[in-house]
């Protein structure tokens, strides 16, 4: 066991557990048991206590919010690793302390992910052992678990432990005992010679270059799930691929801004994550808002104008009929961050509350666009003569969602009690 | 010796992933029968995912491994 004083020697409180600590936890261990209660009675009884139903003759969608949560979450760590790897090739230094939070939060998302794609599944043990046995590596859908969830998990695995040997160095020489070990395996003999430093900076600029196009053409498969159908108004398209890049984008940004402005205050890490690092983010937010918001209107315009009727009918579903709520909800999301950010970089006056509320509003808007690619397609888009369907989620589905969101919160905050989740900084190697 | 393990992780990494995707998975092509469905190598899908995570490996390796015996 570490003593209390090496464990006040660590950074960013790692080993302290405050009231405002466990009450987090406990919090997210409490909704984390209503998501396995929800998700038992989900196993038990099948996939009925669902909103999920067959397409055309049941009048339903089978794919439902799981898919469209499937999607949002790789769209996350997709964001997290990309940055991460872009910091590292562009050496852009200012932007360090927000790398190691951006591939934690790569890998939980992912991990998120996956229990998704499981979790959508009527038999998801079963399918742990076909999908390796069976599945097709040339088909999108294989390809969502394969490269997305393994290559990102992995890759994002790989780059968080070879990032995290320094610091795990570091905190090694200040513990002791079981906490000890634990950072000595780590960091597996890091001294910090400048050949050690020089051999880091290869490796992870070569797995930044290995991770950059992988992670592309992944999230491009994902949205070719869905771009390839061509029987499915809505989904058929060549925006498809592209569009899941930059929404991934958005959606990962968004929350990095929120994680970091959150951390900068209950770690004390404002000299890290200065206004510097979220003028950055800001500016990058902007950007990628601005290219989705093109994408979402050159889509509206080729589908609701030259598309056939299919395409107008359930572009109409979406503007003006069962879907519209969320459709302008999530254009409003992303628009009203948009002017913000960009007011922020015209006269360059940067709030960090303005931010946060963009980082928050792009993540709804993000999962509600991610419902609906998924499910108006399936209840307004059959081109076989079905009448309209419905789909609404059952209280199952909202609380396994909610279980899997408070599985994300534990596992960052155990992680942020173990590990530094800010780069210790040069000056206070030393101790 | 580290060069050379790395290298053999990235290579042996992408020629697994490239073997068992066009010769031990189903068949590539219109799918007229079964056989265009089912592997031919029961678990080929898991030996591509194999060599995804080999590649990457490849980083672990070159920087944890010394270049030689008792450095």
């Amino acid at each position: 066991m570490a003593t209390r004083a090496s464990v006040e020697r660590l950074p960013y409180g790692i080993g302290r557990w405050s009231a405002g600590w466990v009450a987090v936890t406990g919090l997210s261990l409490a909704v984390l048991a209503l998501g396995v209660f929800a998700f038992a009675r989900q196993l038990i009884e099948g996939e009925v206590v669902t909103g999920l139903r067959n397409i055309g003759t049941m009048g339903g969608a089978t794919w439902g919010l799981y898919v469209a949560f499937i999607v949002y979450f790789g769209g996350v760590s997709f964001a997290g690793i990309t940055i991460a790897a872009m910091i590292r090739l562009l050496n852009l230094k200012h932007l360090r302390p927000i790398s190691r939070m951006a591939l934690v939060l790569a890998v939980i998302s992912i991990i998120l992910a996956a229990l998704s794609v499981l979790i959508d599944l009527g038999q998801p043990f079963r399918a742990l052992i076909n999908l390796p046995l069976y599945g097709r590596p040339m088909s999108p859908f294989f390809g969502t678990f394969s490269v997305v969830i393994s290559g990102y998990l992995f890759a994002g695995l790989v780059y968080l432990y070879l990032d995290g040997r320094r610091d795990a160095a570091i905190c090694a020489e200040r513990s002791e005992g079981v906490r000890q070990t634990f950072y000595r395996l780590w960091a597996a003999g890091y001294r910090g010679t400048p050949a050690e430093r020089e051999r880091h900076q290869r490796a992870t600029f070569w797995l930044a270059i290995a991770i950059l196009p992988l992670l592309v053409i992944a999230t491009s498969t994902l949205g070719f799930v869905f771009g390839l159908q061509v029987g499915r108004p809505g989904w058929f398209g060549a925006l498809q691929a592209p569009g899941f890049v930059i929404l991934a984008g958005v959606s990962g940004v968004g929350h990095i801004i929120v994680l970091a402005a959150i951390l900068r205050r209950v770690l004390g890490a404002e000299d890290q994550l200065n206004p510097h690092v979220f003028q950055w983010l800001g500016n990058l937010l902007m950007i990628l808002t601005a290219t989705y918001l093109y994408f979402w209107a050159a889509e509206w315009v080729t589908t609701s104008y030259a598309g056939h009727h299919h395409e107008v009918a359930l572009s109409n579903a979406l503007l003006t009929g069962e879907y519209a709520w969320l459709f302008w909800l999530s254009v409003g999301s992303l628009l009203v961050p948009f002017l913000l950010l960009a007011r922020q970089f015209v006269t360059g006056q940067y709030r960090l509350g303005v931010m946060v509320v963009s980082g928050v509003l792009v993540n709804v808007a993000a999962i509600g666009k991610r419902i609906l690619i998924v499910i108006p397609s399936q209840t307004h888009g059959t081109l076989l003569p079905y009448g309209t369907g419905s789909y609404s989620p059952t209280w199952v589905e909202y609380s396994v969602v909610l279980g899997l969101l408070a599985l994300g919160a534990l596992l960052l905050t155990l992680f942020m009690r173990v590990f530094p989740i800010v780069e210790i900084p040069q000056y206070a190697e030393g101790g | 010796m580290r060069r050379t393990l790395t290298l053999v992780f990235v290579l042996g990494g992408f020629a697994l992933q490239a073997i068992s995707y066009f010769f031990l998975a189903a068949p590539l092509g219109a799918q007229v029968n079964e056989a265009f469905s089912n592997p031919r190598v029961p678990f080929a899908a898991l030996l591509f995912v194999l060599g995804v995570m080999a590649v990457f490996l490849a980083a672990v390796v070159y920087e944890l491994l010394p270049e030689r015996y008792g450095e």
